[in-house]
């Protein structure tokens, strides 16, 4: 275990980015205390994770280091969207998103222990449904705790995905009712999927029911996978027409603000429900290849610039190139899993279920506000402004830190001693 | 059974890679990362390639210019247009149109982001974009400033290649004037009329002489004769009128057509050998909308043009024989009424699509021609386009060698009796063609309220084939 | 400031800028990739350290213990595959769990560890002998010397 990663050369490498981009923040502002404040903020903190990633823990650098460039950069881009004003709430969140990411790694990282507090999950899952039926105010989504206001909805993302995960343990124990077998844990998670199917519907916020979908169609699927009984082709086809024809009965008999939604055309209502995406468009059209520059976008008038239409908005400042390249960066903590595999099914669950919520949140954000599909109001983890949205994309990245690192020892160590003979 | 091995035979392993159960994970992730890729990639290229659609319409970019086929400006986003000679936009404005949303079915209006001086690259504002069409300035002006002090529209065409040489709307909207006053403003200055079905009066008849000659054969039609006695009661007693109270006694069909006699006409849609079905089937396939059928509307490089449309429910009923010849609920536009001559002209009763774009040069300076927009379907046989084309050159060198000059033309002339807010007048068209090698045209020309005395069709039409005479030559 | 006058004013230098802006963020995500890559290394040797080294023998066969569950039995998907007849599909599962590997019947048609029928799961250690149908399975440490 000594034999480490460069991470120091890796974490210089994401220190001379982030100055780069400060560097040309500067070039645009001058000097002004908000630059100074934005620079010392970002580099002090790539520093403190330098200095923790290095000499405190040294595990899954990958997730963290892609951690450390992206919160830095969305602290630039939100700080100078516009004008240089340095977004202090949005940079607290930020840290205190890698900061529950290391914690969300203590406490997932051995997965047998993190599959027994299951029944705490669920009960957390019902807490949070439960709040977000009762508490929150005229169907609206935000619970307003004073000092700030707070989005239940995206807490559950992750205690959804802790149920969406499975061992094959729990998968192998099957009970039998009235010839039926059948396995508690699956039925549990059809359960809260309808659960909060049910919800989004009651809330008549459909927006973010295709990344619950997703993350539990990736779970059911993974434990198909882990037995893989022999599954032939006309099941296949079987369950193809199934998804399509749910989907097709969605889309016809999904309610009349859904339909406008679906079949909306942005150009022949431009002042009207079209205007955020117009404005989105224009935006990056206007910003070519390489931006109008940072600060001197003007999308900052339009609502939502700075979660559901943030991709045009650093589009219009930084360029195209940024914009996609940001999104990929974005990409790279799910594709970590690509490199370091899981070592357990619950892991794997887990893993798979953080990939698909992150990247239906990106494809819903991104291609939404780009009009190639329906617009809904989702932010891009870690990028979006938000306290609630960042903390919970926190959440996962642990998840996905565990994944690469999971720890199985610790506690007696009785199998030390010889057995047998 | 051997000896089992125990632990002391082996040493320790250093690493171990996960087993193949653990890679669905990875390879659940790999799928949703390429079909995520797949579609960023697909976003950016969309992204890119519409992006001057996007900063046309929502009006965030500077427009390029448009030229006619000398050069000459006709429309220009990159600088004031006031700056320009006054008069200048005078007669294109409904046509051209400009980026101010005021004209929609315009050319410039229909293709605003080939127009926009953006580029994804450079930004906006960089470029020196423009169009280059067809139309020919000076013809314009010409007609423009014949009508004097009438209404009306010209539109004309050259029929070998399509090209769209002169299209002219009056009244019209002064783009370099602005929309200030636009209250103020004749009623159709924004709209280019020859693209909006009117009433076509007799010029129906060549339409209906087409049906006939489809249905029953040129020689049959030709021998065809029937009198006229000023009126004609039908098979249900309603009268038919002909503009000419004594009446034209028996005539064959060349001497009822250059007569324009409508008891003659009305007798050929009457005749049992006609049957109804055949002019309807007709018509269709000339592109009329019969009796609330649905028919495709046309386009000229964006801009749409209703297609025509007329009721025909009973070959013995006023109405439809009315409509037959030209008045009742039929209605077509001057750019269909000079596509159909364009079909007659050449001979083979099909049409090479008009075009008004010629070339793009695009922000770069990159330099693309745009190709004729192919030919249109077959509106009648090749037959019947060269009977037709017989019996309307016949017309215009009996009727029209005066006023027509030098020029060997067939037309067909109309009136057409308008009740349009409350308010009960007649226009004079004339539809026709030039064979001439010199000026191969089509044309179609509308004079709105014409009385007697005032400028005529063929006067109009002799000032149109004036300016685009050698029209090929003037490139 | 002149210098925020002059980027406003060239947009050249202003693409040029923000261009080489983004290759070092391109240039991190490279490096980042090559890191990723060398963490499979990093990590397989973790895991040779997390499982204890544990594997099992069968004769000359071995098999490593690359994850936390192991699948013993007849079905395809199973990690380490028999294909005897009294084997079942899913047989038996090897967990590691706080540091102790232990092995668990699945389906009942029996699992000995030393000769003896377990029917609770079972912690293994060094040099352990399990009985599956008629295969002997021995928990070793390392790989053959």
């Amino acid at each position: 275990m000594k034999k480490s990663l460069s991470h120091p050369f890796l974490l210089l490498l994401i220190l001379i980015a982030h100055a780069a981009m400060l560097l040309l923040v500067v070039f645009s502002f001058g000097l002004t205390p908000d630059a100074v404040e934005l620079a010392s903020a970002v580099l002090l903190f790539d520093f403190i994770g330098f200095i923790f990633l290095q000499f405190v823990h040294r595990e899954a650098c990958t997730v963290d280091s892609v951690l450390l460039l992206v919160l830095g950069m969305s602290t630039i881009y939100q700080s100078c969207f516009g004008g240089l004003t340095f977004a202090k709430k949005h940079f607290i969140f930020a840290v205190a998103a890698f900061v529950i990411c290391q914690f969300t790694y203590l406490l997932v990282r051995n997965p047998y222990r993190a599959e027994k507090m299951k029944p705490l999950w669920y009960l957390m899952f019902i807490g949070l449904v439960g709040a977000i039926f009762f508490l929150t105010g005229s169907r609206g989504i935000w619970i307003d705790l004073g000092f700030i206001t707070l989005q239940p909805s995206e807490f559950v993302k992750p205690v959804f995905v802790l149920i969406c995960a499975s061992s094959i343990r729990t998968q192998l124990h099957k009970h039998t009712l009235l010839g039926f077998h059948y396995v508690p844990d699956n039925l549990a998670l059809l359960a809260c999927t309808a659960v909060i199917a049910g919800l989004q519907w009651y809330c008549r916020d459909l927006g973010s029911l295709p990344t619950f979908v997703a993350a539990a169609g990736c779970g059911l699927m993974l434990r198909f996978r882990y037995l893989r009984e022999k599954i032939s082709l006309r099941l296949v086809i079987f369950l193809c027409l199934c998804v399509c024809g749910t989907a097709a009965a969605a889309w016809h008999l999904a309610p009349a603000y859904v339909q406008e939604r679906l079949h909306s055309d942005i150009w022949a209502d431009m002042s009207g429900s079209g205007y955020q995406q117009v404005k989105a468009l224009t935006a990056i059209a206007e910003g070519g290849w390489f931006g109008k520059g940072a600060g001197s976008g003007t999308l900052i008038h339009v609502a939502a610039s700075r979660t559901d239409i943030v991709f045009s908005a650093i589009c219009e400042e930084w360029g195209l190139f940024t914009g996609l390249m940001t999104v990929i960066l974005v990409l790279f903590l799910p594709a970590s899993l690509l490199a370091v595999p899981p070592r357990s099914y619950y892991h794997s669950g887990l893993a798979v279920g953080v990939a698909a919520v992150f990247m239906v949140q990106m494809t819903l954000n991104v291609f939404g506000s780009c009009n190639l599909i329906p617009f809904t109001g989702v932010t891009i983890p870690f990028i979006s402004q938000g306290g609630s949205s960042m903390l919970s994309s926190g959440i996962l990245a642990g998840f996905l830190k565990a994944a690469q690192a999971p720890v199985l020892t610790g506690g007696n160590t009785a199998a030390e001693t010889e057995g047998g003979r | 059974m051997a000896k089992q091995k125990t632990d002391s035979d082996y040493t320790p392993q250093l690493d171990v890679s996960a087993p193949r159960s653990m890679r669905v994970a990875g390879r659940v992730t790999s799928l949703l990362l390429a079909a995520f890729l797949i579609g960023l990639f697909y976003l950016a290229y969309v992204l890119v390639s519409h992006s001057p659609f996007y900063m046309s319409k929502s009006g965030a970019t500077g427009y390029g210019t448009v030229y006619d086929r000398t050069g000459d400006v006709l429309f220009d986003g990159t600088k004031p247009l006031s700056s320009y000679p006054a008069g200048q936009f005078a007669d294109v404005g409904n046509l051209i149109g400009d980026a101010s949303g005021q004209m929609a079915n315009t050319l410039v209006g229909r293709n605003l982001s080939r127009l926009a001086n953006y580029n994804f690259l450079y930004g906006k504002e960089q470029g020196q974009v423009s169009l280059h069409t067809t139309l020919s300035h000076k013809a314009n002006k010409a007609v423009y400033w014949k009508l004097g002090k009438k209404n009306g529209t010209v539109i004309a065409c050259n029929w070998k290649t399509g090209e769209l040489l002169c299209c002219v709307s009056k009244p019209c909207v002064d783009i370099a004037k602005g929309y200030d006053n636009i209250d103020a403003l004749p009623e159709n200055s924004l709209l280019c009329k020859a693209f909006y079905p009117t009433v076509p009066g007799s010029t129906q008849k060549v339409s209906t002489l087409a049906a006939a000659y489809e249905k029953l054969g040129v020689s049959a039609v030709n021998q065809m004769q029937f009198s006229c006695t000023g009126t004609w009661i039908n098979a249900k007693g309603q009268a038919i009128k002909c503009h000419e109270a004594k009446g034209h006694g028996t005539q064959t069909l060349t001497q009822a057509f250059r007569n324009s006699c409508n008891p003659f006409f009305a007798q050929l849609v009457q005749s049992a050998k006609l049957p109804l079905s055949a002019v309807i089937e007709t018509y269709t396939r000339m592109g009329y909308s019969v009796n609330g059928a649905k028919a495709d509307s046309m386009s000229l490089d964006g801009i749409t043009i209703a297609p025509a449309s007329t009721t025909l429910t009973d070959a013995k009923d006023f109405d439809t024989q009315w409509g037959c010849l030209g008045q009742g609920t039929t209605l077509v536009s001057p750019y269909q009424l000079m596509l159909w001559e364009c079909a007659i002209a050449n001979g083979t009763g099909t049409a090479q699509k008009p075009y008004l774009i010629s070339s793009r040069t695009d922000v770069d300076g990159k330099y693309s021609p745009v190709h004729s927009a192919g030919k249109t379907d077959g509106f009648f046989s090749a037959e019947t386009a060269k009977a037709i084309q017989a019996v309307m050159t016949e017309n215009a060198r009996t009727q029209y060698s005066y006023s027509l000059g030098k020029y060997t033309c067939g037309v067909k002339s109309g009136t057409a009796q308008v009740e349009q807010n409350g308010k009960a007048y007649e226009n004079s068209l004339l539809a026709g063609f030039c064979l001439d090698e010199k000026c191969p045209v089509a044309f179609c020309v509308v004079i709105e309220e014409r009385v007697n005395g005032e400028l005529t069709t063929a006067q109009l039409t002799k000032t149109l084939l004036d300016a685009l005479s050698g029209i090929n030559s003037q490139k | 400031m002149d210098l925020s006058k002059l980027l406003s004013n060239d947009p050249l230098l202003r693409a040029g800028l923000s261009a080489a802006a983004v290759i070092f963020v391109d240039l991190c995500a490279l490096v980042i990739l090559i890191a990723a890559s060398r963490e499979r290394r990093h990590s397989d040797r973790r895991w040779a350290h997390e499982n204890r080294g544990f594997m099992l023998a069968c004769g000359e066969n071995l098999y490593p213990l690359g994850a936390a569950e192991i699948v013993i039995g007849r079905h395809p998907s199973a990690d380490i595959r028999f294909r005897d007849g009294e084997i079942s599909r899913f047989h038996a599962i090897l967990t590691l769990s706080a540091g102790n590997w232990q092995i668990e019947d699945l389906s009942g048609n029996g699992v000995t560890v030393n000769g003896r029928r377990i029917d609770a799961p079972c912690i293994l250690h060094r040099n352990d002998v399990i009985g599956i149908g008629r295969r002997k399975l021995t928990v070793i440490r390392g790989k053959k010397g």
